[in-house]
């Protein structure tokens, strides 16, 4: 009996140690944050944004994530376990267009603006939901994926011939269908001679983009280039090209996070369309106030890309690059 | 003479018929005592609705917790469940949304779907004698690539307005699929506690040899247990999907872990013999109530993770203290 008190002080003390975030002030109003993963610089920087933005517009942030981007069911008990906490507004990154939506039903039955953060619901299916959303804010996924295929136009030349590969995001999240599907109706468009051969789901994946470039390579040995929904599936698509010897394909990627930032300074990767989520992230908290506020906000706000590649981040001239982070 | 004479099988499943009922203390007691710690910490954590939200999250994997029980009981183990609650749920989709067929169409299909994929389970591993390990192993990344095939990756939108009652309908303001887990939790509970089915798979788990001396279906209880596994993995899935409103191939990654975990922190022996439903409803509650005070705390995920796991080993460890203390010879 005796050995069993001291373990339940034990795991007592435990579960204290673990309540890292204590209590916060009480009178500023408080936006409930809810993110897919910290594990990836983009949400990180985006982390840093919301922070930045906070500071800004006065108001207190209750952050939180689940452990994975792939942690659906989680993400949505995150969510309802947030209303609880009755936050003036919700600022939200859904891991997929569909899990969220009965809680951010439940938010606007609450009278809690919503903030789609990083443009990751379908404005169809929210609409079939009726879930209302305040403001959208994010990239505009499928411009961001054409400008990748411009910047590839440009460094090849408009009659270009050789085979693509193209490797989407997890399956069934529209970012990164929106990526892969921009980037190959630009290509088309401007260089036809450049043809995708593949268009295959790397799951956010850096591995899993690796295995399907060498198996693309076992194929097309003379692949030209390779478009990734995300800069860590380019990086790992760019060491298995390099590996398997291939130093001339082009990889492009899509975010500009900090890894991509250090290889493409480097002089490894080719190219990323930079998504500035630290921009992103300060705005929501900006624009969500102002709705709040009763200000008119704009429904969709696209926050603008940047392709960096080593001469624009050698260079140091774009006035953006101050939020590459 | 003739009183000890009894067969020390018979004594056991008298003791389990009994055991099995009563609920271990030392699960009760972590319950318990995280509730404590959360509502000191969080003063929205003793809320009505927030308890209500503790259960409804807590509802997917209680359920395919059940069902787990039941394979561990008898000393078996499946790891296709999360797979499988995924195949279901795009099954249940595909014919009510894509198909425009009645709710219980959608409803059965999950079901279906669920207990046919365990009997496959159930039949692999008694009739081509593969262990249970290897064959839902497989099924596992079956059943979720035939998932991804049928949904062709994408979610499945706008269920049956009735299925997705039993996701989000709320009567006497209680969450259906909290209801549908306590009731699914009183059936498995007398099953296992008080029928021969349930004693048998606790005997099979106890001592399989035995069991066949005695005249156990051995062969035949396997095949039902799987297939109950993946008739509850099918009812999850339901949930799953009628929770959300859409069939989602990727749904349950890693829930078979979590499944898992909960039945052993309830106090079924990982290498069978003994399980107790009651229990398992106590370990899912545990990790829900984990889950819920980190999430109102604000904790990164990365460190509630470690909170689980060490809950987990904490559990099991009590479980050790108490069973050299007390009635283990």
């Amino acid at each position: 009996m005796l050995k069993q008190c001291i373990v339940a002080v034990l795991s007592a003390a435990l579960a204290l140690g673990l309540a890292v975030a204590g209590a916060s002030a009480a009178d500023k109003p408080t936006y409930g944050v809810l993110m897919k993963t910290l594990s990836n610089p983009f949400w990180g920087a985006m982390q840093k944004g919301v922070e930045e933005g906070a500071k800004g517009a006065g108001v207190d942030i209750y952050l939180q994530a689940v452990e994975s981007d792939q942690a659906a069911e989680p993400e949505l008990n995150a969510c309802n376990t947030m209303l609880q906490k009755k936050p003036a507004a919700m600022i939200t990154a859904a891991i997929n267009s569909t899990i969220l939506l009965p809680c951010l039903k439940q938010a606007n039955e609450m009278k809690i603006p919503v903030v789609d953060l990083d443009n990751n619901l379908d404005p169809a299916i929210t609409k079939k939901a009726g879930v209302d959303i305040a403001v959208h804010i994010g990239s505009d996924n499928e411009a961001a994926g054409a400008k990748g295929a411009d910047w590839l136009v440009g460094q090849l030349g408009k009659d270009a011939k050789g085979p693509v590969l193209v490797i989407e995001g997890l399956s069934g999240n529209i970012t990164g269908k929106k990526r892969a599907v921009g980037f190959a109706a630009e290509l088309k468009k401007q260089a036809p001679g450049l043809n995708i051969v593949a268009s295959l789901p790397g799951d956010w994946d850096s591995l899993k983009a690796a295995n399907i470039t060498n198996d693309t390579l076992q194929r097309n040995p003379d692949l030209v280039a390779v478009f990734c929904a995300n800069d860590d599936m380019a990086l790992g698509a760019l060491e298995a090209a390099r590996s398997a010897g291939k130093d001339k394909v082009i990889v492009i990627g899509v975010d500009g996070n900090t890894n991509a930032v250090k290889s493409i300074k480097a002089g490894r990767l080719n190219a990323s369309v930079a998504q500035l989520p630290y921009l992103v992230g300060m705005q929501s908290v900006e624009n969500v106030k102002k709705a709040l506020a009763g200000d008119k906000v704009e429904e969709m706000t696209y926050v603008p890309t940047l392709v960096l590649t080593k001469e624009v981040i050698d260079a140091n001239k774009d006035p953006l690059l101050q939020y590459v982070k | 003479m003739t009183s000890n004479a009894t067969p020390a099988a018979t004594a056991s499943w008298r003791q389990r018929i009994a055991g099995g009922a009563a609920v271990r203390l030392e699960s009760l007691a972590v319950l318990i005592l995280l509730c404590v710690v959360m509502a000191v910490l969080s003063s929205a954590f003793l809320s009505v609705s927030n308890i209500l939200n503790i259960l409804l999250s807590t509802s997917v994997f209680g359920v395919l917790a059940i069902g787990m029980t039941f394979v561990i009981s008898s000393a078996g183990i499946d790891l296709s469940v999360g797979s499988i609650l995924a195949l279901s749920g795009v099954v249940g989709a595909m014919l009510t949304s894509n198909l425009d067929l009645p709710w219980w169409i959608g409803i059965l299909g999950c079901l279906a779907t669920g207990a046919l994929t365990g009997a496959v389970n159930g039949f692999l591993v008694t009739k081509a004698a593969i262990p249970p390990f290897i064959v839902t192993l497989g099924m596992l990344g079956v059943a979720r690539g035939i998932a991804l095939v049928l949904s062709d990756g994408v979610s499945i939108y706008g269920l049956a307005p009735q299925m997705v009652w039993l996701g989000q309908g709320r009567p006497f303001g209680v969450p259906a699929p909290v209801i549908v887990l306590l009731l699914t939790a009183l059936i498995a509970h007398i099953v296992l506690a008080h029928t021969r089915f349930g004693v048998y798979a606790q005997v099979i788990g106890d001592n399989e040899v035995a069991a066949r001396a005695m005249g156990v279906r051995v062969e035949r209880m396997k095949v039902m247990l799987y297939t109950l596994s993946g008739l509850l993995s099918g009812l999850a899935g339901l949930l799953f999907a009628a929770r959300i409103n859409s069939g989602e191939p990727t749904a349950g990654l890693s829930y078979e872990l979590t499944a898992i975990t909960a039945t052993i922190l309830g106090g079924t022996n990982l290498f069978g013999g003994r399980g107790s439903v009651v229990g398992t409803l106590i370990g899912a509650l545990i990790m829900g109530v984990l889950q819920n005070g980190l999430n109102l705390m604000a904790v990164r995920p990365f460190y509630q993770q470690i909170a689980i796991g060490a809950v987990l080993i904490l559990a099991v460890w009590l479980d050790r203290i108490n069973n050299s203390e007390g009635w283990r010879r």
